[in-house]
């Protein structure tokens, strides 16, 4: 005997209206977080004009100092070359090169403080979270299990994980803050020789960036500058003249990326209301079921002198 | 004035300007930026201080077979005029290019330099030692090369071996080496014995060598021949202006052709500075700038090192020991991670097997036409045969043992 | 209705004229646990624990196939997503049993409690081990510490929690009821421990039914963080129903497809009536998510990719047309009572569920052009050993414990039957509906 509709219909509305008020109240919490992203009122960051870059790579190199990293010199045995970010390269250099002669540009890749972070979004203990006034994300051993999630949400590819060892860190460019707590400039801003990089508060960095372009008319691709609204924010902002995928740095549109792909899980478990109602009405359709189950168990006990089996 | 006055004493009195000495000691301080306690210091000042107070050494200086280069290179310097002030800061008691006398006055100023001097002159030797037939064949006011020098060290403080031909033979010593030509440190024991190699050497080096003797009393950090490290650690290749054409893989094919006219790198053409221990990089000759063989286009023919110059072909290629650091970027998208075939052997097997045993697995399963028929007899007759026998199913055990 | 072809009289082999009725479940009798297959399972189990203790002090670098692209290998995206799907029973035909009642396929729950418990427990193993920083997986305990935007999150303590509370609740009835059948002295306390769990079996099983539904879908979630990256042939908003639509139908045929597979081991009969509703449900479901799917590539627009030459496509098809045709292999088995064709279907549509839940973590999972990521050996030994390990508990579960479902008359007081050694067991002789063509003549002289 199945399920009648008239209970099926009835525990609907039961567990419904409540959820339909969950829903309702969750989605206006919900659109307003995705909406307006706060910006931290400390944010900084770094302006990297990818047309000024010449690829010295000094900044490589000083970021492994300021970080207290051995240079990563896994490459040929010998020269600290590394091919991409890995779990001593906090920052790296790369070229793009079209083959057919059209203008190659360099850039600079580190992690690009999102205002709305995949990464932080992912954490299932928060290892990863943003600093609520400089907006720096960072990451934390105590808290992190290594499910390396973090290196498969992130839209720019950015945080690494230790693949050697038994205690193996998620590292990624922290815009020096053991520096920035002393005064001092991140590490790769204070040796670019051509300010290609440099550093200050966001506000700042981002009237720089748009005042270069109102300077320099067709210098830039697309007159704008990446990060001011890409993937919702961040605080790492990008100047260049080829476009911008092809450096790396995809067109994610002006959602986040946790804004725009979370959306309905985020209404779903909203102060857990749903599930909860959803709990209740399960309890009380089984408590039927099994009321019904047990009489017909018993009478089958005394038809076979066999213990009911559950 | 006293018998012996110190270096800044004469000058005063020689009325040397003190602006050529500070010339002189910046000089000194960019010819060994590192690997001299002498010029380790600060600023210019102390080095003249420094070298002010210390009295004036005496310097012996012998030609053997020699070719007088390594005075010339010493006199071929003007801005500081090296040559006047080496003779002011240096005592240079005895120099047969240089000293006016000869015959047996030269040999009395000799013997008189080194009774007066005993055990405190520097002795420097420009030249290689014939040594073949008791040294015949170079013989200094009748008698044997390899005796005078030997006599003229025993009572010497330190001796200095300038230039390649003192330093290890030179060019007399090239094959077939007929007179059995050998550097000084072949000759001579017992004493410290510092070799400037190069045809010619660098003068600055002698001067450093010099005056850090003298001022700081102990000779600079020699390497395992004898050569002093400030000058002689690094390789040509390490400091080339060239270097960057190398790396690049900007070689000149040709004398005169596109690439040596840009100057690009001389590798191709049998330059030996990837080999060669020198300064000569970064230290250049005649004090015009990138007037040195490599910056004039004409190969590093290796001249400080035994084992290289007249040894090896002009244009015969040297093996490069040293790495050359990348000259690549990394891409936007690195490559990671691959295929091996243990594991798709492995992934492989493991489903042939599972897919094997579902599908036998599946075959054995009847179809329930094929079965049915034969079995619902064969059921039935089961199920009477259970229904006719006393074996129930039954909670209560079927024997009474205790539990 | 017949067609029969070997006999005159027409005989209707349709379901109510089935003799054979599963009603109770009973141990295995009559198989040894320790055979040579069982030694096989052990020894795979005792090589992959010693690669994880390798795996735990070198790291996972020299272990695995994994990089810094593809962080995620087999253990997180095949145990873990693939085989909790399978071992969805206690979910998928728990809600069929309790939720819709039909009843029928109560006698197919305790088949569905174990594998599923066996399928966490593989699973759970290998999310610890696949874990960088086991260690930090106490912050599970403070709900404060707890990232509720985390899909993985949602996954891991959910069904954490799950597989130790209720999942494991719902596990103890047979051990109880073996302890009643052994030990007399026992028995009240045994009482007294069912009719306790008989008061809160409500709210176990509703949370046994909430809590998959939840992180089964949430498995889903996760990969709709990689955006771009998942192609589009998968990536979609659907994702978590997709995910948990695949469970459903997957779990289905694993647990209907065992109970096939066992009664054709242990030469147990076989209740046509139970599996022909099993095959019912699973053949709706699959169309249904078959439907969902298509539909919603569909108006995504991204039916075109299906058609390139790639090995997305391929893979896209594959699982496809496994999933439809295993869909459609159970709808003909129903109709023309063909257990081969059941079991099949069984088989290919679960496999087909597999590789879409396996896809969008690696197979069509893009982080660059120039990356790929294959296991390694000790990968995929790990793996295998660990579902070894989950296949030689089920063996040893099945014959001391009473899951598998089999008619009432086999039933026998089970101490005097574990009392029995061999060559003293009985050989109970079963005729099926459906056996496998082995020595009937043994059989029937046995009894």
């Amino acid at each position: 005997m199945a399920i009648t509709r008239r209970e099926l219909i009835s525990n609907i509305a039961k567990a419904g209206v409540p959820t339909a008020v969950a829903i309702t109240v969750g989605a206006e919490t919900l659109h307003a977080e995705t909406e307006n992203i706060p910006v931290p009122s400390a944010a900084v960051g770094l302006l990297y004009d990818a047309s000024i870059c010449i690829g010295c790579k000094a900044c490589v190199a000083a970021c492994a100092e300021a970080n207290g990293t051995l240079p990563d010199t896994r490459g040929d045995g010998l020269h600290q070359s590394p091919s991409d970010l890995n779990d001593v390269t906090r920052n790296i250099i790369k070229l793009y090169k079209p083959e057919d002669g059209s203008p190659s540009s360099f850039v600079k890749r580190q992690c690009m403080q999102c205002l709305d972070p995949a990464c932080a979004a992912g954490c299932p203990f928060q290892a990863l979270h943003k600093e609520p006034e400089s907006g720096i994300v960072s990451w934390t051993a105590e808290e992190c299990i290594g499910c390396r999630y973090c290196t498969i949400t992130c839209p720019y590819h950015i945080p690494r994980f230790q693949w050697q060892g038994y205690n193996p860190r998620v590292t990624k460019c922290e815009l020096c803050s053991h520096r920035l707590e002393q005064g001092l400039k991140p590490g790769c801003t204070s040796v670019c020789p051509t300010g290609a990089v440099i550093f200050g508060p966001r506000t700042v960095l981002l009237s720089e960036a748009k005042q270069r372009i109102k300077n320099n008319p067709g210098r830039y691709y697309q007159e704008r500058v990446y990060g001011e609204t890409d993937n919702g924010g961040t605080q790492c902002l990008y100047l260049s003249r080829v476009p911008f995928d092809k450096l790396g740095l995809p067109d994610l549109g002006p959602e986040s990326v946790p804004a725009r792909t979370l959306r309905w899980q985020r209404r779903f478990y909203q102060y857990f209301a749903l599930p909860a109602l959803l709990y209740v009405g399960l309890v009380q359709v089984i408590r039927k079921s099994l009321k019904g189950y047990e009489q017909e168990a018993h009478e089958r006990e005394k038809e076979t002198g066999l213990r009911a089996q559950l | 004035m006293s018998k012996h006055p110190t270096i800044a004493e004469h000058l005063e009195a020689s009325g040397v300007s003190r602006r050529s000495f500070l010339q002189l000691c910046s000089m000194l301080m960019v010819t060994a930026p590192v690997g001299l306690a002498l010029t380790s210091k600060s600023s210019v000042l102390q080095v003249a201080e420094a070298i002010g107070k210390t009295k004036r050494p005496s310097v012996i200086w012998l030609h053997f077979q020699d070719c007088t280069g390594c005075t010339e290179t010493l006199l071929r310097t003007s801005a500081p005029d090296v040559a006047h002030l080496i003779l002011d800061v240096i005592s240079l008691d005895y120099h047969e290019t240089l000293m006016a006398a000869s015959g047996t006055q030269a040999e009395a100023a000799l013997r008189s330099a080194i009774a007066d001097n005993a055990g405190k002159y520097v002795l420097v030797v420009e030249g290689a030692i014939p040594t073949r037939d008791d040294g015949v064949y170079m013989e200094l006011g009748g008698r044997p090369g390899v005796q005078v020098v030997r006599e003229v060290a025993a009572q010497s403080a330190a001796v200095i071996a300038i230039g390649s031909c003192a330093s290890w033979g030179g060019v007399p010593s090239a094959d077939p080496n007929p007179t059995g030509a050998v550097g000084v440190d072949s000759v001579i024991s017992g004493k410290p014995i510092i070799n400037l190699p190069g045809c010619p050497p660098n003068p600055y080096n002698l001067v450093a060598v010099v005056l850090e003797y003298v001022t700081m009393g102990k000779l600079p950090e020699l390497d395992e021949i004898r050569r002093p490290k400030f000058a002689y650690e690094r390789v040509i290749h390490e400091n080339c202006p060239r270097r960057a054409h190398f790396d690049a893989g900007r070689f000149a094919a040709a004398f005169g052709d596109e690439g040596h006219r840009k100057g690009w790198c001389l590798y191709k053409l049998g330059c030996k500075g990837p080999i060669t221990h020198a300064a000569c990089s970064t230290r250049h000759f005649n004090e015009i700038p990138n007037v040195w063989p490599i910056g004039i286009g004409a190969p590093c023919a290796g001249c400080t090192e035994k084992g290289v110059v007249w040894r090896m072909g002009t244009f015969e290629t040297v093996p490069i020991h040293l790495a050359t650091p990348p000259d690549t970027y990394p891409p936007i998208y690195s490559a990671a991670g691959g295929i091996k075939v243990g594991a798709a052997a492995l992934v492989g097997a493991v489903a042939g097997a599972v897919g094997g045993a579902t599908w036998v697995a599946s075959q054995r399963f009847q179809s329930s036409n094929e079965a049915g028929v034969a079995r619902v007899n064969i059921d039935r007759a089961h199920a009477e045969k259970l229904k006719a026998s006393s074996e129930k199913p039954t909670d209560k055990p079927i024997d009474k043992k205790e539990d | 209705m017949s067609t029969a072809t070997t006999s005159s009289a027409p005989v209707t082999i349709a379901n109510n004229n089935n003799e054979t009725r599963w009603e109770r479940a009973v141990p295995v009798y009559g198989f040894p646990v320790v055979n040579r297959f069982f030694l096989l399972l052990v020894a795979m189990t005792l090589l992959a624990l010693l690669l994880t203790a390798y795996r735990e002090l070198a790291g996972l670098g020299p272990v695995s196939g994994m990089n810094d692209a593809f962080g995620w290998g087999i253990w997180k995206t095949f145990n873990v997503m693939v085989l909790t799907a399978l071992g969805s029973g206690a979910f998928a035909v728990g809600i069929a049993a309790w939720v819709f009642r039909r009843k029928r396929l109560h006698t197919l729950m305790r088949m569905a409690l174990l594998t599923s418990f066996l399928a966490y427990a593989c699973g759970l193993l290998l999310l610890g081990i696949d874990a960088g920083r086991p260690w930090n997986f106490y912050w599970i305990v403070f709900p404060w510490k707890w990232n509720m935007h985390s899909p993985l999150a949602e996954v891991a303590i959910c069904m954490s929690i799950y597989a130790m509370i209720p999942l494991a609740v719902e596990n103890i009835p047979p051990v109880l009821e073996r302890l009643w059948y052994f030990d007399s002295r026992l028995r009240p306390g045994v009482e007294r421990l069912e009719r306790g769990l008989h008061k809160f079996f409500p709210w176990i099983i509703a949370a046994a039914y909430l809590l998959p539904g939840m992180h089964q879908s949430s498995l889903g979630a996760l990969m709709l963080l990689a955006g771009e990256r998942v192609h589009p042939l998968w990536q979609t908003p659907f994702l978590p129903l997709l995910y948990l639509g695949a469970a459903c139908f997957m779990s289905f045929g694993c647990v209907a497809g065992t109970t096939m597979l066992c009664c054709l081991i242990w030469k147990r009969a076989m209740d046509m009536e139970v599996l022909d509703e099993a095959a019912r449900i699973t053949a709706w479901l699959i169309f249904g998510w078959l439907a969902l799917r298509l539909l919603d590539i569909l108006f995504r627009g991204a039916l075109g990719t299906a058609f390139h030459f790639d090995r997305f496509a391929g893979v896209f098809w594959l699982e496809t047309l496994l999933t439809a045709g295993g869909g459609w292999m159970l709808y003909r088995s129903l109709r023309d009572h063909e257990t081969r064709l059941m079991f099949l279907g069984y088989v290919l549509s679960s496999l087909g569920g597999m590789i879409y839940r396996f896809s969008p973590t690696t197979l069509a999972f893009r982080p660059n052009p120039e990356s790929l990521y294959f296991p390694s050996t000790i990968e995929i030994l790990v793996s295998l050993g660990f579902i070894c390990m989950g296949i030689a508990g089920f063996l040893f579960v099945v014959k001391r414990f009473g899951i598998l479902p089999a008619p009432l008359q086999e039933w026998r007081d089970m101490a005097s039957y574990f009392r029995f050694r061999r060559p003293y067991i009985r050989w109970t002789g079963y005729f099926k509906y459906g056996h496998f063509g082995e020595n009937e003549s043994e059989t029937t002289d046995s009894n």
